[in-house]
């Protein structure tokens, strides 16, 4: 058994090394990996006090020999690796542990195995490769959420903004990134103990590690900010374990706010019986505002009579009732079922795609839309809930009779001579009965109270039904429908009653 | 007033609004250009406060002198409380300021309604438009809107806003009637549904102007007036359907300085506005309607989860065989959530799902155990009647313990 030895200190070199190792099949047992530089950083120097290194890590006379050569065996083709495996590597990589290097190997050359389950969760390495690319995003994150930039004086030069932080994981690259992208040319620098960076406002320099002191300037506007953050707290809900939770506990001491968050507890909790910001309002001189209440509700659109009315529960669920649209002496009255989605929002009937198609069937039959009166049985649009959808629903008997109501204040108003019902339950509903069925009444105009009623498909039922034939089937008898009520208009009305 | 002043009175005005989030607009960056500010879609929150919340945005009143009278709210037109006014520079500069030092993503406005409607929605208006227009801003902006306002404005405000919120306030036509006389539901579900008609027209046609690309979204007071959680979830359920909320905020009642008797002068338990907040979340996620998880009137239990006490009123889907059950199903089962179950659906292709899986998946084995089947483990509490397992899975008796700085004083 050849023992070999790789020292890489980024994850290209990793990626480099793994492959060659791969392509010559040599198992991660075999395999020892070193990372000088990180190996230095993790062993000497202060974090804290941000002191260099011990020395150069390729010249360290400690590391050991460059590798050897890996046996001569016949090569493997280089692995295919998916790239959704090949970003968790990358990121694991940024994970400060030290066998990241030889966990990455083994992980690359399970896959390579066959053995896929490698990247679940479920398995113990996969376990391990998530949690190592969730502590590197969560630092991540941290660092786009927890650095606070201090403001230098302007004639100081560049950088106008400084920030000091101490990461745990190798993120500060993409981290960079992040504010790059964030404050545009205003130029600011990041230090860290490891590493700095320093935007110029055009470019990225990679600058050594800084000691704090880079950071720790007086500026104004953190005294704002202390006063918004100290405002914002609601001291009647006090519950620090939300916030310890969400903030780390080595992360507040790098936070401006935590210098006051000890005080803004303890007062919570000694006035906590007492309503909880009474004590902070009740300092300052308060006005209240001499105006009538008359003349605090300002004009706005008021809602009609009809949508007030509550004759059923479907009002609850609608955004206004739908009444009906047109001539006011219209000769002829469609009546469809309810208003659906759009009519809904938009307060006025067939507005939705069976409104189109209506139009549609209307120039079909020759008939000018804008001399008919539409309307629906039912004025509130009725519907259940399909993930973040309304779907509509069919109207009960019950419902259609409560909102008989306001079309037989339609029917005395407009008085049409025929009245087009749009399906079943518009049927229903103008014939005052639940023993019909559409498909006894198509086609056959019928006297009713006096008038002319036909009864044709609903709009939607031509939307909807499947097949091409079957489509126009369906639009071409609602257009032989709206012919016949035209012709009705002129028919002498002495056929008795049905 | 110098500023500091002002920023204490009208951040304080804001602490009662449980809505920060920042999350929902397209991805923006300011590289070699002018200006500043960036989104990427998610929203970070930059600090959290005492009380649990956080603060991922400058969320401020533009004015808290009001000439409303909304029995909830401490700056009703009738309370006793200093007032104050931001110039637009003001809130202008202070978004700039708090967005440099990375304190913040972005500006969440609201507002006092001052002389009229209109007048306030155009103010507010002002400061979104100078941020984006004159000062190139690219961070969030969340502008409340006044449901009273003219739509033009509303529309004027989606062209700036990421995002746009109408506060419902209150579950019911009654309540709000009786705690907020000045305003209407009527013009609420109006205004609601003039924004999502706005964003329906955007989506139909993708190269029109930009209309508040992050959606709108509300918020409901819990504990102010009778209504119980089921109302509360079917009318969230209600504005979810109808305009397309990205999310309803429910805020626990807080009272108030001088608090006019039509409110309670109690708090209701905070672990309630957290159940309900979890609720919806599977109302929003899991496919679950209102109506499966509170069957009658009622509040939601505070001793389990939302999705536990569905699971225990619905045996009969349990045990589910974890090897065989569709993805929606699976993510039903207490202790199991979204994430875990997309994850054993892939697992399940390469081998058979065992119950060390489970736990490596970092579920709650606990709570789960009574309702899973897997290649190795079939759940011996299979015929334990609900209320015994109940006993067994509730979270002990804590809710004292929520404030535990409370009991302590």
């Amino acid at each position: 058994m050849m023992a070999v030895r790789r020292a890489v200190d980024t994850f290209a070199e990793w990626r480099e090394a793994a492959r060659e190792l791969l392509v010559h099949g040599i198992p991660p047992e075999q395999v020892t990996w070193s990372a000088p530089h990180m190996d230095d950083l993790l062993a000497g120097g202060d974090l804290f006090t941000g002191a260099p290194p011990a020395a150069e890590a390729s010249d360290n006379p400690s590391i050991p020999p460059p590798p050897t050569e890996p046996p001569d065996e016949p090569l493997r083709p280089a692995p295919h690796i998916p790239r959704s495996l090949m970003e968790m590597l990358q990121a694991a990589a940024c994970c400060r542990v030290p066998d990241r290097w030889a966990f990455l190997y083994r992980v690359i050359w399970r896959w390579q195995q066959g053995e896929h389950d490698v990247q679940s969760p479920a398995d113990e390495d996969g376990a391990r490769l998530h949690a190592m690319v969730k502590a590197v995003h969560r630092e991540e994150h941290d660092m786009h959420a927890y650095i606070r930039f201090r403001e230098r004086p302007e004639e100081a030069g560049p950088p106008r903004f400084v920030a000091w932080y101490e990461p745990r994981h190798d993120v500060l690259p993409q981290v960079a990134e992040h504010f790059v992208s964030r404050m545009g040319k205003v130029s600011w620098m990041i230090a860290t103990p490891e590493a700095s960076v320093l935007w110029d406002g055009h470019t990225l320099h990679n600058t050594g590690p800084l000691v704090r002191d880079a950071a720790d300037l007086e500026d104004t506007g953190e005294a704002l900010w202390l006063t918004y953050y100290r405002s914002v707290f609601n001291p009647a809900r006090l519950n620090t374990d939300v916030m310890h939770q969400h903030i780390p506990s080595h992360r507040w001491k790098n936070l401006p706010e935590a210098k006051i968050v000890p005080q803004m507890v303890s007062e919570a909790a000694l006035g906590a019986r007492k309503v909880g910001q009474y004590e902070a309002v009740g300092q300052r001189k308060g006005t209240t505002i001499p105006i009538a209440p008359d003349d605090a509700q300002p004009e706005r659109q008021q809602p009609s009579k009809l949508d007030e009315c509550r004759r059923c529960e479907l009002w609850q669920f609608a955004t206004q009732a739908v009444g009906g649209e047109g001539p006011k002496r219209a000769k002829i009255m469609f009546v469809g079922e309810q208003p659906g989605d759009q009519e809904d929002l938009a307060g006025q009937p067939f507005v939705g795609p069976a409104g189109k198609l209506l139009d549609r069937v209307c120039e079909a039959a020759g008939v000018d839309r804008d001399t008919i009166y539409v309307t629906n049985a039912v004025k509130h649009f009725k519907w259940e809930p399909r993930g973040k959808r309304r779907l509509h629903k069919t109207p009960v008997q019950r419902e259609i009779e409560a909102c008989h109501y306001w079309l037989d204040k339609e029917l005395a108003s407009v008085k049409p001579t025929v009245v087009v019902a749009l399906g079943a339950t518009a049927l229903k509903s103008v014939l005052r009965t639940a023993n019909v069925t559409l498909k006894d009444s198509l086609g056959k105009p019928l006297r009713h109270e006096g008038r002319w009623v036909v009864t044709t498909y609903h709009p939607s039922y031509v939307l909807r039904v499947p097949g091409e034939e079957a489509k126009r089937a369906a639009f071409n008898t609602m257009v032989e429908g709206l012919k016949l009520a035209h012709d009705l208009l002129h028919r002498p009305t002495e056929t008795p009653d049905a | 007033m110098e500023l500091k002043d002002k920023l204490e009175i009208l951040a304080d005005a804001a602490k009662y609004d449980a809505s920060c989030a920042s999350s929902g607009a397209p991805k923006r960056d300011s590289v070699d250009k002018d200006g500043l500010g960036a989104t990427n879609g998610m929203g970070i929150c930059h600090s959290y406060t005492p009380d649990g919340r956080c603060v991922s945005l400058l969320k401020i009143l533009l004015t808290n002198f009001c000439v409303y009278d909304c029995q909830y709210c401490v700056n009703r037109r009738t309370s006793n409380v200093p007032r104050a006014r931001f110039s637009v520079d003001e809130v202008v500069k202070l978004t700039h300021d708090f967005y440099l030092r990375n304190y913040i993503d972005g500006l969440f406005l609201s507002s006092g309604i001052i002389q009229s409607s209109d007048y306030t929605m155009e103010q507010l208006v002002d400061v979104a438009r100078r941020l984006r227009e004159d000062h190139q801003f690219r961070g969030y902006i969340h502008l409340k809107t006044i449901p009273d306002a003219d739509p033009r404005l509303i529309e004027l405000a989606g062209r700036y806003a990421d995002r746009l919120s109408v506060n419902i306030e209150l579950p019911t036509q009654d309540s709000v009637t009786k705690l907020a006389p000045e305003k209407s539901v009527h013009t609420i579900k109006l205004a609601m549904g003039s924004i999502r008609a706005r964003l329906d027209e955007k989506d139909d046609h993708p190269k029109a102007p930009v209309f508040a690309p992050a959606g709108q979204s509300t918020q409901m007071i819990v504990g102010a007036d009778a209504s119980d959680d089921r109302t509360i979830l079917h009318t969230a359920q209600t504005l979810y359907g109808s305009y397309k909320l990205k999310r309803v905020y429910y805020s626990a009642f807080s009272p108030i300085p001088q608090s006019p008797s039509s409110v309670p002068s109690a708090p209701p338990p905070l672990l309630r506005e957290h159940r309900l907040y979890q609720a919806d979340f599977l109302l929003r996620g899991y496919g679950f309607t209102a109506k499966e998880l509170m069957p009658a009137a009622g509040n939601l239990a505070l001793d389990i989860d939302p999705k536990l006490g569905w699971a225990l009123a619905n045996r009969a889907h349990f045990p589910l065989d974890l090897n065989r059950a569709d993805e929606s199903m699976i993510a039903r089962v207490p202790g199991i959530g979204l994430r875990t179950a997309k994850r054993l659906i892939d697992l399940r292709r390469l081998r058979r799902i065992r119950w060390e899986d489970l736990s490596r998946l970092r579920c709650s084995l606990k709570k789960l155990a009574p309702f899973v089947i897997t290649a190795d483990y079939k759940p011996a509490q299979g015929a334990a009647s609900s209320d015994l397992l109940r006993r067994n899975l509730a979270d002990a008796p804590r809710q004292m313990n929520l404030w535990p700085e409370l009991q302590a004083a």
